[in-house]
């Protein structure tokens, strides 16, 4: 035997020997990776391509405060190629868990790939076999039900001390918030095993949570409202017929009342991934079901004009006056599928097409009305929980030049007023949703911090920044750096320790 | 409230008796799939539209422990058309169980393996068996 024939015997061995999931751990680079190294922007929507990463000690700048402790949970869609197929759909993606944990003096970053039912099973055959939201899989395997496709890819909530991660058709994974390991599906009773647990919980002021889970998504009508407890267990579980499916991702509150936009849309075909199908229905007007929380079986209708909206912000009453902040995607096919483009490795036309308003509900006359702003180019709402009427909208903007087409600031709203602060990192930094965190021992609604992410694809660098939520346009007091970059996502968390 | 995928219940398995068969043919059933050792598998092998939806005794049936990822059974039937439906009752209650909106939360698939999300149909189910050995792999969800 010469040397070559033992290397050749040897590799065989070694090749044959090794479990089904490390081979596939050794695929070929995406054909997306060529793309983003000729455009780095496209770093955004690189397949994350490893299990885990970290926990990594950040480069620390600026003055991070004492007072601020805590871990920064990020959640998003971060492996899009498997086996030369690519996800033509940004929320195809499966679940990155990522921790940015402050305090001590030091920032460290870690994440995990979420290990769901459906990244399992993949991981191992090394391909996509089962079905997507947005694109089609040839010849996927049959499912057993909606949970074998639940990414997990959308948002992260702490519950008590319970961290979950979550999507919006099906039911919450908890994550070890230290490790990030996955727990497994949540289930709150026995008869609600993979019923929709949506990816944006609000929270009242005694820790409990109210959630909703949408059944349009089933063949279906109808939404069912979760009221979770501060002990992150089932506290309510409420059914809600609707006059029709309506699609809808998020939804806002009142002291009151809870608010649900259902926006029409009809399936266009029997065949395809769910958002190749559906398509939204602007001639129609959006229903908007107004709950008290008192009495969860006794929704007002109200009918607006047509708007796509993914998120909403803070939502209060003001005599017959109910009002509602939204981000309406003026286009509802580009809606349909944000940043399609990127995806594809193009750049497209312009970045997301959006504008901040409020719609108005008359709660003497049943009548619902929009108000612009005049505000465009914002996603990712948030707002100081804490406030009882207006409240400031803290949300990624594209401000001045950016080379990429997407976020490259962070914008405080002051919509009454019609003002706005801004800060602008730089042409070549991707800026992702800013956490609003209430200063330690304030009580006064704005007094906090916006704590961001970002991603800086010309440096191959992911970081987090520090603002004072009311000198936004100060620019940030302090950043961190790690190393690497990971992919955009969508939402995050902070658990303060 | 509506079930929103209606998927009803499998049938009360025969498993006392069943038609007596004259031999002809063997065919291997290979499950496949088996997401967890805990309860037990009953298959069920119907020839008729009306035994596919539970108004006949299937012409064969038979449970076993889930003891692994994967399970072969035998059956022996005369050449014809028959569809084969399994379930994997987790927790030993008899039927499958679903959630408050009939999906369910159990295992469960049919010869052919139809991507259908809901019970599949006895055409979409049925296959041949002719004379001698034959075999099919059901893919459990």
């Amino acid at each position: 035997m010469n040397r070559r024939e033992l290397l050749t015997m040897l590799g065989a061995a070694a090749v044959s020997g090794a479990p089904r999931w490390l081979l596939a751990q050794t695929p070929q680079p995406p054909a997306f990776d060529a793309l983003a190294a000729r455009d780095p922007w496209l770093t955004g929507w690189k397949t994350f391509g490893r299990e885990s990463v970290g926990p990594t000690a950040a480069t620390m700048q600026g003055r991070w405060p004492g007072s601020l402790s805590g871990a920064l949970y990020r959640n998003g869609p971060a492996w899009f190629d498997r086996a030369g197929v690519r996800y033509q759909h940004w929320f195809d993606g499966d679940g990155l868990m990522q921790a940015w944990r402050i305090g001590g003096g030091r920032v460290t970053h870690g994440a995990r790939m979420i290990g769901t039912y459906k990244f399992q099973q993949e991981e191992r055959s090394g391909k996509f076999e089962l079905p997507a939201a947005g694109t089609l899989i040839e010849n996927p395997r049959s499912i057993r039900n909606n949970d074998d496709v639940n990414t997990a890819n959308t948002a992260v909530v702490r519950l008590g001390k319970r961290v979950f991660a979550l999507w919006e058709g099906g039911s919450a994974i908890e994550i070890d918030p230290e490790s990030l390991q996955a727990r497994g599906p949540v289930t709150w009773r026995d008869d609600l095993v993979a019923a929709p647990f949506s990816a944006h919980p609000l929270l009242e002021r005694d820790g409990s949570a109210w959630n909703f889970g949408s059944l349009a998504f089933f063949r279906g009508s109808g939404l069912v409202i979760w009221r979770i407890g501060a002990d992150g267990k089932l506290g309510q579980f409420q059914v809600l017929d609707t006059p029709e499916p309506g699609y809808m991702h998020a939804f806002a509150m009142t002291e009151r009342h809870l608010v649900f936009m259902l926006m029409p849309f009809s399936m266009i075909s029997v065949d395809g991934a769910f958002f190749e199908r559906m398509k939204f229905q602007p001639q129609k007007p959006c229903r908007v079901a107004l709950v008290p929380k008192d009495a969860l079986d006794s929704p007002r209708w109200f009918e607006c004009e047509f708007a796509a909206a993914y998120h909403f912000g803070d939502a209060f009453e003001r005599g017959d006056d109910g009002v509602m902040r939204v981000v309406r995607h003026r286009d509802a096919e580009e809606a349909r599928s944000p940043m399609a483009s990127a995806m594809r490795g193009e750049r497209g036309s312009n970045t997301l097409g959006t504008d901040l308003a409020s719609l108005h509900l008359n709660l003497k006359t049943g009548a619902a009305n929009w108000q612009a702003h005049g505000i465009s180019g914002v996603e990712f709402p948030v707002f100081d929980a804490r406030s009882k009427g207006p409240a400031r909208i803290f949300a990624p903007c594209s401000v001045g030049q950016a080379d990429a087409p997407y976020f490259n600031g962070v914008a405080s709203i002051d919509a009454e007023r019609g003002r706005t602060k801004q800060w602008r990192y730089g042409a070549r930094i991707l800026v992702e949703e800013h956490r609003f965190v209430a200063r330690p021992g304030s009580t006064r609604p704005g007094d906090g911090w916006l704590l961001g992410t970002l991603l800086d694809y010309e440096h191959g660098r992911s970081g987090v920044a520090l603002l004072d939520a009311e000198h936004v346009d100060d620019g940030p007091i302090a950043m961190a750096w790690v190393p690497y970059t990971t992919p955009l996502g969508f939402h995050g968390w902070f658990a303060a320790a | 409230m509506k079930n929103y995928l209606v998927f009803p219940a499998f049938m009360a398995l025969g498993f006392a008796s069943f038609a007596p068969l004259a031999q002809a043919g063997e065919l291997t059933v290979s499950i496949t799939n088996i997401r967890t050792d805990k309860g037990t598998l009953l298959v069920s092998v119907t020839n008729t539209e009306a035994g596919w939806n539970n108004q006949e005794k299937p012409v064969a049936a038979t449970k076993v422990a889930a003891t692994g990822k994967d399970s072969v059974l035998h059956f022996t039937l005369p050449a014809g058309s028959y569809a084969v439906q399994v379930m994997h009752d987790e927790n030993d209650n008899g039927k499958l169980d679903a959630n408050f909106m009939g999906i369910p939360t159990e295992g469960y698939g049919f010869s052919n393996n139809p991507q259908v999300m809901r019970r599949a149909h006895f055409s979409e189910a049925k296959f041949e068996v002719a004379d001698g050995a034959s075999s099919i792999v059901i893919n459990l969800r």
